[in-house]
């Protein structure tokens, strides 16, 4: 009998068992001993027999089985679908049950058999019984759970463990036996720090239990969680859930300096930051009042998307993906839901809408970064943590100088009575691109209409206007080809590097240069500074690269610039610098403006002005004194050139369709609850009472990473298609306990689970027991599995001795296979020296197109995305790498080394090897083994005798020692945990 | 030695026995099977079925739901997108136009790498001929491999969505533009597992001097086994990562290592009962085989002279020659699917390596032989009915000529075009001397018969045995599948 079939029949018998002992609390499965639950009963026929065709997708007939009032309402024939209370006269009891072959649901053709008696039962009597609907569990809040009534009531250690037992007696299964200390120890090590247990730990613990008795394992665990190893042991799994990588990905692959989120990350758990803070401070850390630099560094989060920087491609497309990677891995971490599902349309299962994607899109499509080859934006990290605080109270005080500069002028800009428009626009280009005048709302704009060519300067033309005696400023209005329709699909920008405004007087002849000084750009902080189109160079006012809102830069001369009447102004453009490709960066469409008002000239004169401006030139060479890396991190754009978000038309950008406000999906809405309005307030609701997935998937996670399964299986799927919770009390349980009780803090929920009944347990299990349950979901035996890629390398390394303790810091480059190495773009692999080749593998350089080969071979995600679970694999390839691996090699020589000096008898050495490896006493039958192998190793290399090249050390005992590390490493036992 | 003799036999037996013993649990773990034993209920019921591999070799050969054509994959990718216009797709009108201004329609709405404002268009660089029987076009720098004409299928009209190299290449190996997501060859390795359980069953081999710029990316398992990854052959060092023993281990003393291993391994199995523990005891042994296999395999230096020359291979060296006699080798041994990578395709005229008069022609040299080598080599040995040989770039390239900044570049080139490209397969079930599709009057795009590389899947995959619809894997919500969630067509006209 296949498995799944197993386990089904089980299950049935299983719900039996507990609904006639009546301790069934969990509100969604089953109400009474006689009612159909949807949930549990009706929603998986629906889903697995009618969905295909009646879903959130496909809705034939226009029926579907995901939304209430469709599927209790009338179909396209008029018919009732569903009468409650009448199965007979219900459309969908009658399609089930009907012998007409023609009439018959699923299609004869689809499903030869249609649903089974049993299925049909249960429909009937569920419309019997009033067909009452119900969301998919996962969408209803967690529920207050009381432990459950156990039989073997001595076992249990924690609460927890009451509802594991519960189930486990259920089962007729009885628990397993408690680990031996050391076994449970070396679990907990590696679970915990990722390391295994050192010798002095194992002592320490050895004592303690003598002295302590019990109390000696909460010490043990106290002394893991305090750890630094616990944070780099659990940073690593956090980062495949936000696919963190030391370089960009697609095109060019290209390194990204990001390691200080990195290390934020791993201080967050060391620091055991409660989950909520954790959550607030990665998704919007940007927009907390008094944000620190720490809660910048954590924006980072989202900044590990990938971007291209291949030639020839355009940055709007793969922002726009990075802003759906992004939607789509929120999802997935917090909530554990396939929302990416609802980017070409409604969701297949769960009640989401098409444009309920694009309303959460919103919520990211704000920020400045727009996949240009720098990371922009970035901030500048203080290498060292303890400048944090002065560096962040100088970017404050920078932030607000540069704010009192700039308002002021700013209003003025935007006054538009400042301002006179200069019509009666010539317009001409070097190199021959076309140019043309165009008169818009009474303002005479030139405008570019075909493709132009590279570094096309642009010169403008015009009388000035009657009356004007002299210019304090010139305005420069830079917009799209096509201003309405670039709202919503931008445009390439652009990037003036050169202006230059003449004058040339009323009789002609010679011009004369406006010597402007000053300039002032529509936002506090732009990307380029528009003072550099004045000074010549690569940059200047620009819309870098992507524009969609007209854009304005102010230029003033430090003086009123006198013109005599009938002068005529010239105003050159030049646009020096141009992306690869087809990407010409000019400003396509405009218009120029010109002032006369004289507070532009006290702006520049202001000696105010020029105390702040000195002020904050000291700060910011304050701030540049400070040694530091950087990190891309989120910024939001200023309002007034917000982008708007519109519905993509089957999910393709190039499509949109209308346009949408953020919003979070409706069906996950209460009715009184307002929509968060910003990211900040949507990484709240994340964390809030009424959201019922967010305790629920983190704890989860961290039981799967514990208990090897998750209480939900599908990590990534909470959902309808998703497998159901195995302990669905024990979930919620879990859930509250962790939101409430335990004030999201994962130290106390992982100290929890290791000091459990249920984790306590012996692995070992009769084949008759395994038989009973083979993948062990009700755990009624310890869990064993394989090691993760980094606990594999930092195991054989601290066996070695080699392990390094140093933390944080730029990543790494251990030893790598020789031919491995060959990026596409420049990027050497220096294999790290001293100790930085022996550090956690947390701190390896993670590059997407060339991940770390034993990394790999161990079924580490190369973090393009969110990895939700890791897949365990058990392949020849890993036998090799951990035999033959230059790295590996070097752990086994260590390991001999350590051997060698402990001294003692052969035999001795032997255990204390073991003893290293396995954290435990050797025993007899394996020390003979090893002291076989040793033998005929020894022998081998004294025959082989002088040629010492021949031997992997310098003399045959210590060779054969190094043969025997290599068997040490490769214990099955040394590989699982 | 006879101690070792009477205890592999024991071992093997109680393996055996084990496993016999285990085979529920083992149908229901190992290898991650977790996760999908537990969605088989749901799968069976969508008429989804998932290739069932055994506890202790995950690589074990497979019925396919229907007979297969092929029975191994042999695919050439030109890295850099090939220039159809130069070598397969004949346009006599496009040479009458040559230097003419592009017309305008065949720019709006389009976009483009590097081309601006007008191009012109450029005729072709190269002479075409008709050869063989079959009359199919055939530049004249290809000789060798005109040859062949009567063996090989064109596809003149494949589509693709991405019009820069790393999407693209991405979407041709995995049927989509961005990382992460399982290559054709895990598929298929995963769908049918290999013939030889000494050798990996999907290999990779690059030549070129670079790799593809997404790397591993293309031949990467994605959501399915690690185990189903590409494993990429090396030309430096070891062959396959980590198959030498380290200095001063020698073979007989890895085979004592492994067997002290072995018996402290059955040792915890005794004592814990895992099965996973006899997994990795059987992984052991395929590694200790593979560390013979793989170098065997992969040293051409036991082929004789004349098979050097036939492939023009170089010893010692990375080349594309060697690689080709080297697929033919891994054929022969059952690999399942083959993947060869040369890099220096991108023909823009931007540099003279990349330049339709220059680099252009030494490329094309270097493969003429080398393919036509494998083709005849396979053939002769009766292997071409059963392995489908496939060549491809990642798109086309336009029938302008590239005008980077505007004006006219030192060198001749052409930039990306998605719209169409010439992709031949020839052996493995593909219909000989045959020509599908037909693009318009310039080369430009499809005019009769588009094939979208989606399509291009579903029909390799009907000829490997499968049904596209039917070989997925449930991850995040969805079936997932090589061809994703649009409509693709099984191409019944190029098959044989």
């Amino acid at each position: 009998m296949p498995l799944h079939e197993q386990i089904g029949r089980r299950r049935r018998a299983w719900l039996s068992v507990v609904v006639t002992l009546g301790c069934l609390s969990w509100a969604d499965v089953v109400v009474g001993a006689e009612s159909v639950s949807f949930n549990h009963s009706i929603r998986p026929i629906l889903s697995r027999h009618c969905m295909k065709c009646h879903g959130g997708v496909k809705q034939a007939g226009g029926l579907s089985f995901v939304y209430e009032q469709q599927a209790l309402g009338r179909g396209k024939s008029g018919l009732r679908v569903v009468v409650p209370g009448r199965a007979e006269e219900s459309e969908l009891y009658r399609r089930i049950t009907t012998d007409d072959p023609d009439d018959r649901m699923p299609p004869i053709d689809e499903s030869p058999h249609g649903l089974s008696a049993e299925e049909k039962r249960l429909i009937q009597e569920w419309i019997e019984q009033g067909a009452k609907w119900g969301r998919h569990w996962a969408f209803e809040l967690p529920r207050k759970q009381a432990p459950p009534p156990v039989g073997k009531a001595g076992w249990p250690r924690q609460l927890m463990d009451r509802f594991t037992l519960s189930r486990i007696e259920a089962h007729g299964l009885s628990p397993a036996k408690e680990a031996s200390p050391e076994i449970w120890l070396r679990r907990a090590s590696l679970d915990l720090t990722g390391l295994p247990p050192s010798l002095s730990e194992l002592e320490l613990f050895a004592k303690q239990r003598e002295e302590s008795g019990e109390r000696a394992y909460g010490l043990a665990v106290d002394r893991m969680l305090a750890s630094p190893a616990f944070g780099e042991r659990w940073a690593s799994v956090w980062l495949d859930q936000v696919r963190y990588a030391d370089s960009r990905g697609l095109g060019a692959d290209a390194r990204r300096t990001i390691w200080k989120y990195r290390d934020w990350v791993i201080d967050a758990f060391n620091d055991d930051l409660p989950f909520d803070q954790f959550t607030l401070k990665q998704l919007a850390g940007d927009l907390l009042p008094d944000a620190t630099m720490e809660d910048l560094i954590a924006t980072a989060c989202h900044r590990n998307t990938q971007s291209n920087n291949e030639g020839g491609t355009d940055d709007e497309q793969f922002r726009v993906d990075a802003v759906i990677d992004r939607v789509n891995t929120t999802w997935q971490v917090w909530q554990a839901t396939t929302f990416g599902c609802t980017q070409c349309h409604s969701h297949p299962y769960e009640a989401f809408r098409h444009e309920d994607y694009y309303r959460f899109m919103a919520y990211f499509n704000n920020t400045t970064d727009s996949d240009t080859g720098n990371d922009d934006p970035v901030l500048q990290v203080p290498l060292r943590n303890s400048d944090y605080s002065e560096a962040r109270a100088l970017d404050v005080t920078i932030e607000n100088l540069r704010d009192k500069i700039w308002k002021p002028a700013d209003e003025l800009r935007r006054d538009r009575n400042v301002w006179r428009s200069l019509n009666g626009l010539k317009a001409s280009t070097k190199y021959g691109t076309t140019v043309g005048v165009d008169r818009v709302d009474g303002v005479d704009e030139f405008v570019l209409p075909e493709a132009v060519k590279q570094k096309a300067s642009i010169i403008l033309e015009a009388s000035l206007p009657k009356g004007l005696s002299h210019i304090t400023a010139l305005r420069i209005t830079a917009k799209p080809r096509d201003p309405a329709q670039a709202l919503a699909d931008s445009e390439w920008g652009f990037i003036v590097t050169r202006l230059k405004a003449e004058v040339i007087g009323p009789d002609g002849g010679k011009a004369t240069t406006v010597p402007l000084t000053h300039a002032i750009s529509d936002e506090p902080d732009p990307h380029y500074d528009p003072i550099e189109s004045l000074t010549g160079g690569n940059f200047g006012f620009a819309a870098y690269t992507r524009i969609n809102h007209a854009r304005e830069a102010v230029f003033v001369p430090s003086e009123a610039f006198e013109v005599a009447a009938g002068s005529t102004l010239r105003v050159s453009l030049d646009h020096s610098v141009f992306l690869l490709a087809s990407f010409t960066m000019v400003i396509r469409r405009g218009s120029i403006a010109v002032s006369d008002d004289e507070r532009w000239t006290e702006f520049a004169n202001d000696s105010k002005f020029d105390t702040w401006r000195s002020k904050l030139a000291e700060a910011s060479k304050r701030r540049a004194a400070i040694p530091t890396t950087k990190a891309p991190v989120m910024r939001e754009r200023v309002d007034w050139l917000r982008r708007p978000t519109h519905v993509f038309t089957r999910g393709n950008y190039l499509e949109k369709a209308e346009r949408v406000e953020v919003g979070i999906p409706a069906s996950m809405r209460g009715d009184s609850t307002p929509n968060p309005g910003n990211r900040l307030e949507l990484a709240r609701w994340l964390v809030g009472p009424d959201n019922p997935l967010t305790a629920r998937v983190a704890v989860n996670r961290f039981w799967e990473q514990m208990f090897g399964t998750g209480i939900v299986p599908t990590l990534e799927d909470f959902g309808s298609s998703g497998e159901k919770p195995t302990h669905p009390e024990l979930l919620d349980f879990l859930a509250l306990r962790f939101q409430n009780e335990l004030g999201w803090s994962r130290k106390g929920l992982l100290r929890e689970f290791a000091l459990s009944a249920t984790y306590r347990q012996d692995a070992a299990a009769s084949a008759n027991a395994r038989a009973a349950d083979p993948s062990n979901r009700w755990l009624a035996r310890g869990t064993r599995r394989q090691l993760t890629a980094e606990m594999v390398r930092d195991q054989a390394l601290a066996a070695a001795g080699l392990l390094s303790a140093k933390m944080y810091g730029e990543p790494v480059r251990p030893p790598i296979p020789s031919g491995v190495w060959k990026p596409f773009s420049k990027d050497p692999w220096e294999t790290s020296e001293g100790e930085d080749r022996y550090r956690r593998s947390v701190y390896t350089y993670i590059k997407r197109s060339i991940p770390y080969p034993s990394f790999a071979a161990f079924d580490a995600p190369s973090r393009e995305f969110c990895s939700p679970r890791r897949l365990s694999s058990n392949t020849p390839l890993q036998a090799l790498v951990t035999l033959n691996d230059e790295a590996f090699v070097e752990c086994a020589s260590g390991l001999a080394g350590r051997m060698s000096v402990a001294g003692g008898s052969v035999a001795t050495r032997l255990a204390f090897g073991y003893r290293l490896v396995a954290c435990r006493d050797i025993g007899v039958e394996r020390r003979r083994e090893l002291e076989k192998l040793y033998e005929v190793a020894r022998k081998s290399f004294q025959a082989s005798g002088v040629g010492k090249r021949d031997m992997p050390e310098k003399t045959p005992e210590l060779s054969a020692l190094n043969i025997v590390a290599g068997v040490l490493l490769n214990l099955d036992e040394v590989l699982t945990r | 030695m006879n101690e070792t003799n009477l205890h592999n036999e024991a071992r093997q037996a109680t393996l055996a026995q084990t496993t016999r013993r285990h085979f529920l649990r083992d149908c229901g773990t190992g290898l991650g099977a977790l996760w999908w034993a537990t969605n088989a209920a749901a799968n069976a019921d969508r008429g989804v079925s998932l290739p069932r591999h055994s506890a202790t070799n995950p690589l074990n050969a497979l019925a396919t739901p229907f007979a297969p054509r092929a029975k191994r994959v042999i695919h050439l990718h030109m890295i850099g997108a090939p220039s159809q216009l130069e070598l397969f797709d004949y346009k006599p009108q496009l040479q009458k136009f040559d230097g003419k201004d592009c017309p305008q329609e065949f720019l709006e709405g389009k976009r483009f790498a590097f081309i601006q404002g007008t191009p012109q268009l450029l005729g072709h660089q190269y002479p075409f001929q008709r050869h063989g029987q079959s009359g199919q076009w055939v530049s004249d720098r290809l000789p060798h491999f005109a040859k062949c004409a009567d063996d090989v299928c064109f596809i003149k009209t494949m589509q693709t969505d991405q019009f820069n190299h790393g999407p693209a290449q991405l979407t041709v190996h995995t049927g989509d533009p961005r990382m992460g997501r399982p290559s054709l060859g895990s598929w298929v390795t995963w769908g049918m597992g290999t013939e030889n359980e000494d050798l990996p069953g999907f290999l990779v081999l690059l030549s070129g001097g670079r790799p593809p710029r997404v790397g591993k990316a293309l031949w990467s398992s994605g959501f399915l086994p690690s185990v189903y990854q590409g494993v990429q052959c090396r030309s430096e060092g070891d062959p396959v990562l980590n198959v030498s023993n380290p200095r001063g281990v020698t073979r007989d003393l890895r085979r004592a290592a492994l067997d002290t291993l072995a018996r402290m391994n059955e040792q915890s199995y005794r004592e814990v009962g895992d099965p996973e523990t006899l997994t990795r005891m059987a992984q052991y042994e395929m590694a200790f085989r593979m560390q013979i296999a793989v170098p065997d395999a992969m040293s051409i230096d036991d082929e004789p002279q004349a098979m050097h020359e036939l492939y023009g291979t170089s010893r010692g060296k990375e080349s594309f020659a060697n690689n080709c006699l080297l697929a033919r080798r891994l054929a022969e041994r059952g690999v399942r699917y083959i993947q060869l990578f040369d890099w220096g395709w991108d023909s823009h005229g931007a540099a003279e390596g990349e330049a339709l008069n220059r680099g252009f022609r030494d490329k094309c040299r270097q493969i003429d032989r080398p393919m036509a080598a494998l083709l005849g080599d396979l053939k002769q040995r009766g292997m071409l009915e059963d392995t489908l040989v496939v060549w491809s770039g990642e798109f086309g390239r336009t029938p302008m000529r590239e005008n980077r900044g505007g004006g006219e570049m030192r060198y001749v080139g052409r930039d990306h075009n998605p719209g169409a490209f010439t992709l031949w397969m020839a052996g493995g079930g593909a219909r000989p001397g045959f020509t599908y599709g037909e693009t318009d009057e310039m080369g430009y795009g499809a005019a009769v018969n588009p094939v979208h590389l989606r399509d291009y899947h579903a029909t390799l995959l009907r000829m490997l045995g499968f049904d596209h619809q039917k070989l997925s894997v449930p991850y995040q919500g969805l079936d997932q599948r090589l061809t994703g969630v649009k409509h693709a067509r099984v191409i019944s006209d190029v098959m044989a």
